[in-house]
């Protein structure tokens, strides 16, 4: 294993642009090369030794990356990596390992939105929450999230895993507003409560272990056990004639839906 | 003299008819606008010169140390944010987004307010469209959805729907029906043949039951939806579908609404699928009468419509991360540029105080909230009525507004260009 | 300026590959010059590109880029020094359009439909779009005013209306699509033949068709009607192409030209009964085109990959989006027009997609005159216009469509007759496809060509004629052509090695034509009506100020 860890040598005054933060880049280049990379401070192109203190272990084999402090304003780390590892150890920007084929990457803290998004494979941890759009697409676009697995310890926010076509997204809290809307084929766990909950489902699955409001485009079916609750189980979105299955612990009832 | 067919520069009607009396180079009467309008034509108490900010103090200045400080602000910011454009004709919005070109910033209008989302909406979707006298010819019925025209466009109903005659319409409110949807009675809503009030935050479900009901799966829906029986929704289903041509117009209603852009999406789709039935057409109904034109000129320009981050030298675009008011909110903004609009009364009040924080350059010609929080203040001359241009209606339709009276101040157009020569030259010495 | 020693293709004045100089002056060919010297010792020279048909501005454009952020991910330039930064493929932002045209030789290119009433937006778009001189052709098939004239049989108020109509969108001809339908889809209907009326008109496809014709060449105008067939994108729809070819036939043209253009001919030449057994009747299309002389027509050749289809026939683009649950806009235009926009892939083992990709390149190589059939993608309804060299390539190398056909569905070679074709166009074919040909059906008599008092357009590729074999090194080629070595616009260098070094703004064209007065005022009495009771807009606010055009070439025609 070989190890580079990058400290902030400065709070940053506006946010970083760090797709070069990678560890299948990294295992390819010297510490001298990995210092002169490219890092965008708003519109001012520097390398990462002008922002960062980085560090190499000189080992052999595989590369880890360890990012100490507040990684909170710098976007797009491990974006587009296809293996190795990342270690957040305080929080991470948005657009984290976007676009992202393989390897793994495990944050301590929390991290901003569009975790993960165009995910291909490998798998992201996070300790603490997630922003808006984890899994999720980009604007236009037919798939978000298509392989791999996002596990968020704490919660996430709105529109989790949008048009997510594949792969795997498991949320121990609440997730926000309209998880897994178009879902093509994606499987989505929440341990906690959610709002409308696969809008525009086509296919996949989505588990709501805690309470959520039911679009009335779903059709109730039956209840199914899932690791070992009882839950309702709804077929949708069936205005896109869909065949999803969305299964929830508690049906948000107040007076509008049957269930 | 009488200037005949003024476009008006208030709401995105952008009425086109308006005749405006003028005297010794003053207007002096305004006829066929609206009360809105006609006050906007007239307008009001004018910034008097150039100002900065000096000791805490604003404190009159030239218009060539206001771009030099203006220029210095934004050529030294890392991540300025050009803000506003609504209030403008299509000559200034060129020019802002060269400028934020050339400062690497991030570049919106006040779509981030209004209907960013429904552009959204768009971007899923796609939108099914017409130009408003398409409508006045043809719709027989018309939908409002979380939008009241009879107070935020007053002539919306006469000229373009319930209220307007043409071809296939000649009998006027009496041969349409009129469908609203807003979570309270409003004055449009007493116009209404059918008037549902939804609960706040239930337009996705509501929208998502009637795309049931048309695509032939109503027995399926439970009894009531947010509010509103099974039998009210499916009359006014029936009442879409059996429409000759429908023409569905939605306000910030539906757009600020919980849910969001997922609003608009589903009622886009709504829409799509009631063509298959008859002919059905959507419409946001845009507010300022202009922002319409900045979407247009932003897209053609940097092939985005708004919320275009410049930062790396090519256009990036995310909402939610590169809209104004999510720069503003991140705290990633450390400048600003605010052009013809008013952020310090439109954003919410933690957005506003981050923008307070940092260098603000204010062109407008009225003084306003934000006029406080700025540190350069450039006064410009009124788009539409002291200089030409070009405005995009709410259905995309280009018109020219014209010039009325003259003006000693500057266009923004030429403010615009003044600041772009000054940031040129800060590019040049360094 | 002088170009040196190029091998020249110029096949309106006669020449096919000869080496010569090129002198030009004062933005146009002479005979003979001074000044800079462009060393072009053996290498391909052409007059500039000319492309006759394509959406780069306007509405429906712009429509496309604001659905498609997606697209707009791909194709980013940053800005330099001289260049605005870059998006897009299919729909390009204004800049890429004119850098991208440049890069690959052409200087001219027109935009093939505007609604009059929305010009104003199409002229916007065309003063963004660098070096190229451009042009907008102006829709009329679904025109209230038109369908009226055209139902009482009323020529000389139509030829008023079409010089007013041209006027009022400072446009350059008469654009016809899918005639009738865009009024039918008012109320959500299409007209499904040449005979079928048009609701509420009490006229028919046929009646516009060759009442325009009759109009347009009652004008004199530079170019001749420019038709979208009826039935476009159906299964069996070559049957409308060939009548509707036929119905014009014994109209004589005014000038030296077709007297009908037909349009991205690959959407009009279907056969089958249906999507099943759908298949090519290029050659019969062919073989009419061959025996015929007065009808052109373009290729609208499909490309792999990414498209956005944007028309007037609104009532297509809704079956289109319906059939593959895409994205879908409409926008309905008030007494003028209608118009969709849908993203499509093309799939190389869809076999419908396979078999249109065959169609475009079928009525290309068994068409014998190329005079007859312009290079074109209908940009970005069959794919990019980006992707011209692709398509020049496979049209020059049986060994390239060869290559391709055998990454295609097996239905290519059941349903075509693509794989028995050996026909390989050399450089004259192709310098009449791209240049001569577009300028002649056109009506543009200073370009597509190099002889003296040509504007000074021309292409010079990094390629040598004498020594490559474009059907055995067709990657060679293909690159090269994406990438010339100079352009030169208006006696200016814009590219050089591939790289856009100077900016000039292009021109525009547009047809003032002068009518009888009576027939004018006529117009005019009509039209105080429609502003009166059905435009929801003031008369005085309609038509393009000169503000928009501010670098025009007005081309005169006309009765008097």
């Amino acid at each position: 294993m070989r190890e580079i860890a990058i400290v902030p040598l400065q709070e940053f005054e506006v946010p970083l642009e760090a797709e070069n933060i990678r560890p299948d880049l990294f295992a390819t280049l010297s510490l001298e090369e990995i210092r002169d990379l490219e890092v965008w401070e708003g519109n001012r192109k520097r390398v990462l030794s002008d922002l960062f203190s980085v560090a190499d272990d000189d080992g052999t084999g595989e590369c880890l990356i360890r990012l100490d402090g507040d990684f909170s304003r710098v976007k797009r780390i491990g974006e587009g990596m296809r293996e190795g590892k990342i270690l957040v150890r305080g929080n991470v920007g948005m657009r984290a390992g976007s676009g992202m084929h393989g390897g793994s990457m495990q944050i301590e803290g929390d991290a901003g939105d569009w975790l993960g998004r165009e995910m291909r494979g490998g798998s992201i941890n996070v300790k603490g929450n997630a922003g808006n759009y984890v899994g999720s697409r980009y604007w236009g676009e037919r798939c978000g999230m298509r392989g791999g697995e996002i596990k968020i310890e704490g919660s996430a926010g709105a529109y989790l895993g949008d048009h997510i076509c594949g792969g795997r997204i498991v949320v121990k809290g609440d997730a926000g507003d309209f998880p897994g809307a178009s879902n093509r084929g994606g499987a989505i766990t929440i341990g906690g409560d959610a709002h409308l909950p696969g809008a525009e489902m086509v296919s996949g699955a989505i588990v709501v272990k805690g309470r959520a409001r039911v679009l009335p485009s779903y059709g109730f079916q039956e209840t199914a056990e899932i690791e070992g609750k009882l839950l309702w189980k709804f077929v949708g979105d069936l205005v896109e004639k869909g065949k999803g299955e969305l299964y929830v612990a508690l049906v948000e009832d107040d007076g509008q839906l049957d269930k | 003299m009488i200037v005949e067919d003024v476009l008006c520069p208030f709401c995105g009607c952008l009425c086109d008819d308006i005749r405006v009396e003028v005297e010794d180079d003053r207007i002096t009467k305004v006829n066929r606008a609206c009360r809105l309008g006609a006050s906007k034509i007239r307008g009001h108490e004018r910034i008097k010169a150039p100002m900065v900010r000096e000791d805490g103090e604003l404190v009159e200045t030239s218009y060539e140390e206001a771009y030099r400080r203006a220029a210095q602000i934004l050529y030294q910011a890392k991540r300025p944010l050009l803000y506003g454009w609504c209030s403008t004709v299509c000559e200034a919005h060129k020019k802002g987004i060269l400028l934020a070109e050339e400062v690497g910033g991030v570049i919106d209008s006040t779509a981030t307010v209004c209907h960013g989302p429904s552009i959204i909406g768009i971007e899923e979707k796609g939108l099914a469209g017409a130009t408003l006298g398409q409508v006045k010819n043809r719709a027989d019925l018309i939908v409002f959805w979380g939008s009241n025209p009879a107070e935020a466009h007053p002539r919306h109903s006469l000229r373009y729907s319930t209220n307007a005659r043409g071809k296939f319409t000649e009998g006027g409110r009496s041969d349409k029906k009129v469908i609203v949807v807003d979570v309270r009675k409003t004055r449009s809503s007493k116009n209404a043949d059918k008037f549902l009030q939804i609960r706040p935050g239930t337009d996705y479900e509501v929208i998502s039951a009637l795309r049931m009901i048309v695509g032939g799966n109503g027995d399926l829906l439970p009894e009531r939806v947010a509010g509103i029986s099974k039998d009210d929704l499916v009359d006014a289903a029936e009442m879409m579908k059996a429409a000759r041509f429908g023409a569905f117009f939605f306000g910030l209603g539906l757009t600020h609404s919980r849910g969001s852009y997922k609003n608009i999406d589903n009622g886009l789709s709504l829409v799509n699928e009631l063509n298959s039935h008859t002919k059905f057409m959507i419409m946001p109904m845009r507010g300022h009468y202009n922002v319409s034109g900045f979407g247009q000129v932003c897209a053609w320009e940097t092939g985005y419509p708004m919320a275009v981050d410049f930062s790396r030298g090519f256009p990036y675009f995310n909402p939610g991360e590169t809209a104004a008011c999510d720069v503003l909110a991140n705290g990633e903004a450390d400048a600003a540029l605010v052009v013809a609009a008013d952020p310090a009364s439109n954003f919410p009040r933690s957005v506003v105080e981050k923008l307070a924080e940092i260098p603000v350059v204010q062109i407008d010609p009225f003084e306003n909230p934000t006029t406080l929080i700025s540190d350069v203040v450039i006064p410009s001359a009124v788009a539409g009525v002291e200089v030409e241009g070009t405005a995009y209606r709410m259905d995309g339709l280009s018109l020219r507004m014209k010039k009325l009276v003259t003006s000693s101040y500057p266009s923004d157009e030429e403010v615009l260009d003044g600041i772009i020569e000054e940031v040129r030259r800060l590019g040049d010495d360094n | 300026m002088i170009i040196k020693g190029g091998i020249v293709y110029d096949p309106t004045n006669g020449i096919f590959g000869e080496e010569m100089d090129i002198f030009l002056d004062g933005g146009k060919v002479v005979e003979e010059a001074k000044g800079e010297e462009i060393d072009a010792q053996g290498l391909l020279v052409m007059p500039g590109g000319v492309d006759a048909h394509t959406h780069i501005a306007g509405t429906k454009v712009n429509t496309g880029r604001i659905m498609r952020p997606e697209d707009a991910r791909s194709g980013l330039e940053p800005k330099t020094k001289i260049l605005r930064p870059c998006t897009g493929y299919t729909v390009p932002n204004c800049y890429a359009i004119g850098y991208r045209y440049a890069r690959m030789g052409y200087t001219t290119v027109f935009e093939a439909a505007t609604p009059i009433l929305e010009a104003r937006h199409t002229h916007e778009e065309l003063e963004e779009i660098p070096i190229v001189d451009k042009g907008a052709l102006t829709l009329f098939g679904s025109n209230w005013e038109v369908l009226e004239c055209v139902r009482d049989g009323d020529l000389d108020k139509l030829a008023a209306y079409v010089a007013w109509g041209l006027r009022a969108s400072r446009g350059y001809g008469v654009k016809v699509v899918n005639p009738g339908g865009g009024e039918a889809w008012g109320f959500g209907g299409n007209v499904k033949g040449l005979d079928d009326p048009v609701p509420n008109f009490d006229t028919t496809p046929r009646e516009i068709i060759r009442g325009l014709v009759k109009a347009n060449e009652m004008l004199n105008l530079p170019h001749s009607v420019h038709l979208h067939t009826n039935n476009l994108g159906k299964p069996g729809n070559y049957t409308t192409a060939l009548e509707t070819l036929d119905i014009v036939k014994d109209i004589a043209p005014t000038r030296d030209r077709q007297v009908l253009h037909v349009t991205h001919m690959q959407f009009s030449s279907y056969g089958g009964t249906g999507w099943r057994d759908f298949k090519s009747e290029a050659p019969q299309i062919a073989e009419y085109f061959n025996r015929n002389d007065h009808v052109t027509m373009d290729m609208g050749q499909l490309i792999f990959g990414n498209a956005t289809t944007m028309t007037a026939d609104a009532p297509l683009e809704y079956s289109n989006a319906r059939l593959l649950h895409a994205k879908w806009s409409n926008h309905d235009i008030e007494l003028e027009e209608s118009s969709g926009v849908v993203p499509l892939v093309y799939g190389r083992k869809m076999p419908i997609n396979a078999i249109q990709w065959a169609i475009g390149l079928e009525l290309a190589l068994l068409t014998e005159s190329p005079w007859k059939t312009l290079l074109t993608t209908d940009h970005p309804n069959g794919g990019p216009f980006v992707n011209y060299p692709e398509v020049i390539t496979l049209l020059m190398s049986g060994a390239k469509r060869e290559e391709e056909m055998a990454t295609l569905h097996e239905l290519v070679a059941k349903r075509t007759v693509l794989p028995t074709i050996e026909r390989e166009m050399d450089w004259g074919d192709i310098a009449v496809m791209t240049r001569a040909a577009p300028a002649k059906v056109l009506g543009l008599a200073e370009k597509g060509h190099l002889g003296v008092g040509a504007d000074a357009d021309v292409t010079v590729y990094d390629l040598r004629p004498e020594k490559i074999d474009p059907a055995r090194d067709h990657k060679r080629v293909k690159e090269a052509l994406g990438r010339v070595k100079y352009t030169i616009k208006g006696g200016e260098v814009v590219v050089r090695d591939g790289e856009i070094v100077a900016v000039p703004r292009g021109r525009t064209y547009w047809v003032d034509a002068s009518v009888p007065e009576k027939d004018a005022e006529r117009v005019q009495a009509d039209l105080v009506d429609k502003f009166d009771k059905y435009y929801s807009i003031q008369k005085s606010n309609y038509m393009v100020q000169d503000a928009y055009v501010t670098n025009p070439v007005v081309v005169k025609a006309g009765v008097i």
